[in-house]
C-alpha cells in the first residue's frame, strides 16, 4: 500500500481486530457493550465468526475498527483461526472469576500468533470485574502475565460498563500511532516499506499473510 | 380419526412410511402430533413397531437413561477434584445451557427446571459419547427436542438419534463441516454457474459464511417455531438426505441479485448472511429447495461425497481418538 504519502487524503481506516478467549468469558457481550452500549444477560453462545464495524474519532481522524467476535470452544479454532488473518488488534478476554480461562490465555497468545503477524497490538482483558465475591485471579496476577507478555492490560466489566471503551481504544490507539509513525518515518525517509518502528513493535501493513495486492483487508485507506 | 392414526394398523404400526414422509414433508406436523412422530422421524422408534414395542421399549431405555446419567451423579466432588475433563465439560455446558433459547417462555425465568434438564442431557450424553462430549451448538439442537418431548429419558434418546447423524458436524477436524460446505460449493456450482463464478473471483469458496446454517441446522435462522417445522421437513428425508444444502442454495440464490450485484467481499457477504436471521421466509426456502433438489437430481447427488452428514459416517475401522487433543 504505497498510498500513505498522502496522509492528507486519507479520510478513513479501517482496522481488523479480533476478539479471542474462552468459552462464556463475555467477548460477545464486550462487543455489543462497545458498538451498541448494550448487554444480554443471556446472550446466545457465538457459533462460527461474526463482526461489527465502529467508527472510532482518534486526534480528528475517523476510523472503523472492524471487530471479530469468535466461537470461544476449542473446538472451533480449526475454523476460527482463519479469521486471525489480517488482525492488527486483538483483545485477549478471561474471566476474572474462572481461574481456567485465565489459565487459557498461553494458549490462546500461541494461536493469535500462529495465526496472524507476530506485532498484532494485543491487549489483556480480564472481564467481569462486576463478580466482585467470586473473583479468582487477582489484578496483580493479569498485571503480571500482561508485563511478560509485552501486552496492555485492563479489568473490565461489560454488565457495567466500566473501561470498556477504554480497552478498545487502547488498542486502536496504538495502531493508529504505530501507523502515523510509519507514515512519518516514511515520508521523511521516502522509503516505502519501513517495518521495524520505536518501541520494538513493528507493523506489517498487509498482516502477514501473503496478499501480494494494495487492496489489504487491514489498512484501509480511502 | 386424526391424520396421525389413519397411518397406523390396528397395532400401532406404520401402514406407509413413505406416504407419511411425503405427507410433512409438504405439510409439516401437528404441533400436539410431534411428540409421536418426531420420535419415527428420528429413528427413535421403528415403523414397523407395535404399541406394546414401543412402550416397551421406553421403559427399557429410561432405565437405561437413568444408568448413564448415575455415573456421572455419583461423581464426589473430591473425584471431580481430579478429574479436570468432567469438570471442564460440566462448567461448558452450565455456561451454555443459561444461554439457550432463553426468550422461549419454556426455558424462561430464573431457575426454570427446563434449563437443568437441558444441563443434564448434555452431561448424560458426554459420558454417552465420551469420544464426541460436549460441543457448542448442542444446546441448540437439544433445545426443540426437550421442547417437544418433554420427557427426559425420551428427549435423550431422540437427541442421540440426532447426534448419529449430525455428530460430525462437531468433529475436532470439522471434517464433517467440510465435506458438506465443499458439497454446498459444488451443488452452487451445477445450479447457479454465475454465482458459483462470481463466488470463486472474490475468493469465497469456502462457504465459510454458511458455517452456521450448516452446523445447528438452521436453528438461528428462524423462530423458534419455523425451526421445528424446518426439522422435521428435513428428518423426513423425503427427496433428499442432504435438503438442507439445498436450503442453503435456495437462500443463496435468492439474494444472489444484491450479493454480485454489490460486489460482496467475502467480509460483507459474512455480515450479510449474518444479519438474515430472522428475515428469511420458510415457506418460499422450502419451495425452492425442493425444486432445486428436483432439478439438481443424479448431478445434485452425485456432488456430495459418500458419508457427508447427516448420511451416517462410512465405517473406517478407524473410529479414532480424535479428540485426545481436546481440552473438553
Amino acid at each position: 500500500m504505497a498510498s500513505y504519502g498522502d496522509e492528507e487524503h486519507c479520510q478513513d481506516y479501517l482496522f481488523k481486530i479480533v476478539l479471542i478467549g474462552d468459552s462464556a468469558v463475555g467477548k460477545s457481550n464486550l462487543l455489543a457493550r462497545f458498538a451498541r452500549n448494550e448487554f444480554y444477560p443471556n446472550s446466545k453462545s457465538t457459533i462460527g465468526v461474526e463482526f461489527q464495524t465502529q467508527k472510532m474519532n482518534i486526534d480528528g481522524k475517523e476510523i472503523k475498527a472492524q471487530i471479530w467476535d469468535t466461537a470461544g470452544q476449542e473446538r472451533f479454532r480449526a475454523v476460527t483461526s482463519a479469521y486471525y488473518r489480517g488482525a492488527v488488534g486483538a483483545l485477549v478476554v478471561y474471566d476474572i472469576s474462572r481461574r481456567q480461562t485465565f489459565d487459557s490465555i498461553g494458549r490462546w497468545l500461541n494461536e493469535l500468533h500462529t495465526h496472524s503477524d507476530m506485532n498484532v497490538v494485543t491487549i489483556l482483558v480480564g472481564n467481569k470485574t462486576d463478580l466482585t465475591d467470586a473473583r479468582e485471579v487477582t489484578t496483580d496476577e493479569g498485571k503480571t502475565l500482561a508485563e511478560a507478555q509485552g501486552l496492555f492490560f485492563m479489568e473490565t466489566s461489560a454488565l457495567d460498563s466500566s473501561n470498556v471503551k477504554a480497552a478498545f481504544e487502547t488498542v486502536v490507539k496504538e495502531i493508529y500511532s504505530i501507523l502515523t509513525r510509519k507514515v512519518r518515518l516514511s515520508q521523511e525517509h521516502k522509503k516505502h516499506e519501513v517495518a521495524s518502528l520505536g518501541n520494538g513493535k513493528t507493523v506489517i501493513i498487509h498482516g502477514d499473510t501473503g496478499e501480494t495486492d494494495g487492496g489489504s483487508r487491514s489498512w484501509c485507506c480511502a | 380419526m386424526d391424520p396421525w392414526s389413519a397411518f397406523l394398523d390396528s397395532e400401532g404400526r406404520v401402514m406407509d412410511p413413505d406416504a407419511l414422509r411425503k405427507r410433512i414433508f409438504y405439510g409439516g406436523v401437528e404441533y400436539d402430533l410431534r411428540k409421536e412422530v418426531w420420535k419415527f422421524l428420528l429413528g427413535y422408534h421403528a415403523c414397523d413397531s407395535t404399541y406394546a414395542e414401543r412402550e416397551y421399549l421406553s421403559s427399557v431405555k429410561k432405565s437405561e437413561y437413568e444408568i448413564l446419567k448415575s455415573q456421572w451423579q455419583s461423581i464426589s466432588p473430591a473425584q471431580a477434584k481430579r478429574f479436570t475433563k468432567f469438570r471442564e465439560r460440566k462448567g461448558l455446558i452450565e455456561k451454555d445451557v443459561v444461554r439457550t433459547d432463553r426468550s422461549i417462555s419454556f426455558y424462561d425465568g430464573d431457575d426454570n427446571p427446563n434449563v437443568a434438564l437441558l444441563h443434564d442431557i448434555l452431561l448424560t450424553y458426554s459420558f454417552y459419547n465420551f469420544d464426541l462430549g460436549y460441543c457448542q451448538g448442542m444446546s441448540d439442537l437439544l433445545s426443540p427436542i426437550l421442547f417437544v418431548m418433554g420427557d427426559e429419558s425420551e428427549s435423550f434418546w431422540c437427541f442421540v438419534e440426532l447426534m448419529e447423524h449430525l455428530g460430525p458436524n462437531f468433529n475436532r477436524d470439522q471434517s464433517g463441516m467440510h465435506s458438506q460446505l465443499f458439497a454446498l460449493s459444488k451443488l452452487v456450482e451445477i445450479l447457479d454457474c454465475p454465482l458459483h463464478n462470481y463466488l470463486r473471483q472474490a475468493d469465497c469458496l469456502n462457504y465459510f459464511f454458511c458455517f452456521r446454517w450448516i452446523l445447528i441446522q438452521f436453528k438461528r435462522e428462524f423462530e423458534y417455531e419455523k425451526v421445528m417445522r424446518l426439522w422435521e421437513v428435513l428428518w423426513t428425508r423425503y427427496l433428499s438426505e442432504h435438503l438442507h444444502l439445498y436450503v442453503c442454495v435456495a437462500i443463496l440464490k435468492r439474494y444472489r441479485k444484491k450479493i454480485m450485484g454489490e460486489q460482496m467481499d467475502f467480509d460483507t457477504l459474512l455480515k450479510f448472511i449474518n444479519e438474515l436471521s430472522g428475515r428469511i421466509n420458510l415457506d418460499d426456502t422450502l419451495r425452492d429447495a425442493e425444486a432445486l433438489c428436483i432439478c439438481a437430481g443424479e448431478n445434485g447427488a452425485a456432488c456430495i461425497p459418500p458419508g457427508t452428514p447427516p448420511s451416517l459416517p462410512i465405517e473406517t475401522g478407524l473410529l479414532c481418538s480424535q479428540q485426545e487433543q481436546d481440552e473438553i
